[in-house]
């Protein structure tokens, strides 16, 4: 045995018995990862075909990961699109998207949350690009978003983008705008969170981002009466690396607690392999908070990949008016 | 050898000044990142890309780094600045660029330090490939280089993948005695 293989021995050993969560989390995640590799996705059957809704005024459609389809009355905003196989060549999906590309609708609007591979594909952007009418994006983030026929904004914390009524405000959060590691240096600013107003709904969607109380409770403050907001809940581990980007199951219900909205809708979980966290790991966390927290059943809308829940419905007057 | 330092002294400046002319209106815009070069940026120019070299008989092992004093990039976004010195974010170079490079190269060949180091300089033009180049993407570069006090041109071609981290340059130096192909792993991280 070389003295390089037997170091390697060593550190295995060492690694294997030391219990730094970190590393063993990578080894893990590693793993996880070459065996979704060897898989192809999990299929979704049925799959939703015409995702517009006529008699609901608030909907959502959970594509997987951030890719959220949320429909407010006659609006549609698609969240964080990535439809690819894999997170950067890196990461392999492991469910595949909850709707065919070209089963979307008209996109009255696209928000990209922050540059990181999982949120900003443009492969995925260039998928849908035909139905995208406007492509919102962090102050700072036009460097890494090719050119489009679409109208691209980027939008500084707090300042609101507004068309034919439907408002969408950068809202702060809690993470890095980073897309390559080293460009951390001066991406600064390229990472937010979204308010979405329409006809007197709300909906907030975090984007990543790590627990900040003051923070959450000023969004509230400055947008009361939220329907719904979309939080993370992953990844989990390993936490002592997480916790400073992202949320995990009770800070996610402490973020909808914060903004005092009706709904909590839980996002960024069990889509692609990228973290240590085992399948299912997430959702099992989240509802025992649900239940520590006495939360009723219908405030947490867990859904799975592709399934779609109306939260707010017309009244059936209105329907007939249509 | 008048010839190539006829095309250094003003092949490069020209073509340099009419990019410059070309793409003025997007060095009016002033939201350009403010990148410039850190000590995590420098310590990664450091990492060396592996490279073999033809000596008959056999492959002879090297080493190559690569600096990038200008990049103009096509597959940037047009509202944001398309010029980059140094430092060069992987979708700018990647998605359509054109590259001014400097590159030292040891060689294990012969005994001096003459016959260790060659020098190239050129430019090399990348195009996407697949996915915005991000996942895969193709350069073609021009070069002249000095070798044993002698210059010369020589040709690269490249495939580049992971965001061009990984590639792989095949050089052809047609009056290179020896060392006439250089065959690279290229490393590269912004």
């Amino acid at each position: 045995m070389t003295k390089l293989m037997k170091l390697l021995f060593i550190t295995l050993i060492v690694v294997s018995v030391s219990g730094c969560t970190a590393i063993h989390s990578t080894i893990n995640a590693t793993g996880r990862n070459i065996a979704a590799f060897l898989r192809t996705p999990r299929k979704i059957e049925n799959k939703i075909t015409d995702p517009y809704l006529p008699a609901a005024r608030l909907a959502v459609l959970w594509i997987g990961h951030a890719t959220v389809l949320i429909q407010i009355d006659d609006k549609i905003i698609l969240t964080d699109p990535n439809l690819m196989n894999t997170v950067g060549q890196f990461s392999k999906r492991l469910v595949e998207p909850g709707i065919d590309p070209e089963n979307l609708p008209e996109l009255s609007a696209v928000l990209i949350s922050h540059m990181h591979i999982d949120h900003l594909s443009p492969a995925s952007i260039d998928l849908i690009c035909e139905k995208i009418h406007q492509l919102l994006i962090p102050q700072g983030g036009m460097v890494y978003i090719p050119d489009f026929a679409f109208s691209i904004d980027e939008l500084a914390e707090w300042q609101t983008w507004e068309k034919d009524g439907l408002r969408i405000t950068a809202v702060p959060a809690v993470h890095n705008g980073w897309r390559y590691g080293l460009d951390g240096a001066w991406m600064k600013t390229s990472f937010t969170g979204y308010l979405i107003e329409y006809n007197g709904i709300k909906v907030h969607f975090a984007g990543d981002t790590a627990y900040d109380r003051d923070l959450f409770i000023r969004i509230g403050e400055r947008f009361p009466d939220i329907d719904l907001t979309l939080v993370p809940v992953a990844p989990i581990h390993p936490r002592e690396y997480s916790k400073a980007r992202h949320t995990d199951p009770a800070e996610a219900i402490q973020i909808f607690q914060d903004l005092k909205a009706d709904f909590l809708t839980p996002i960024h979980f069990d889509t692609f392999a990228e973290s240590a966290d085992t399948l299912g790991e997430a959702v099992s966390i989240l509802r025992k908070e649900i239940s520590a927290k006495g939360l009723a059943d219908n405030q947490v809308v867990i859904l799975e990949h592709g399934e779609q829940y109306t939260y707010l419905r017309q009244e059936p007057s209105q329907v007939a008016g249509n | 050898m008048l010839k190539y330092k006829r095309i250094l002294q003003n092949g490069i400046p020209g073509f340099l000044l009419l990019i410059t002319v070309y793409t003025a209106p997007s060095l009016a815009q002033d939201n350009a990142p403010q990148i410039s070069p850190t000590w995590l940026w420098g310590a990664a120019q450091l990492v060396p890309s592996p490279q073999w070299v033809t000596k008959d008989p056999g492959l002879r092992f090297g080493l190559r780094w690569q600096v990038t004093p200008v990049l103009y990039s096509f597959g940037l976004n047009h509202r944001v600045n398309r010029w980059r010195f140094l430092v060069v974010e992987p979708l700018a170079r990647q998605n359509g660029s054109l590259e001014f490079y400097i590159s030292p190269e040891y060689l294990d060949l012969g005994h001096s330090a003459k016959d260790h180091w060659l020098v190239r300089g050129g430019l090399r033009a990348y195009f996407p490939i697949y996915r915005y180049g991000e996942y895969v993407s193709g350069s073609f570069s021009p070069a002249i280089y000095s070798y044993q006090d002698k210059q010369g041109i020589s040709y690269e071609a490249g495939v580049y993948f992971f965001f061009g981290i990984l590639g792989f340059q095949a050089t052809y130096a047609p009056a290179l005695e020896t060392g006439r192909w250089i065959f690279t792993i290229r490393l590269r991280y912004f």
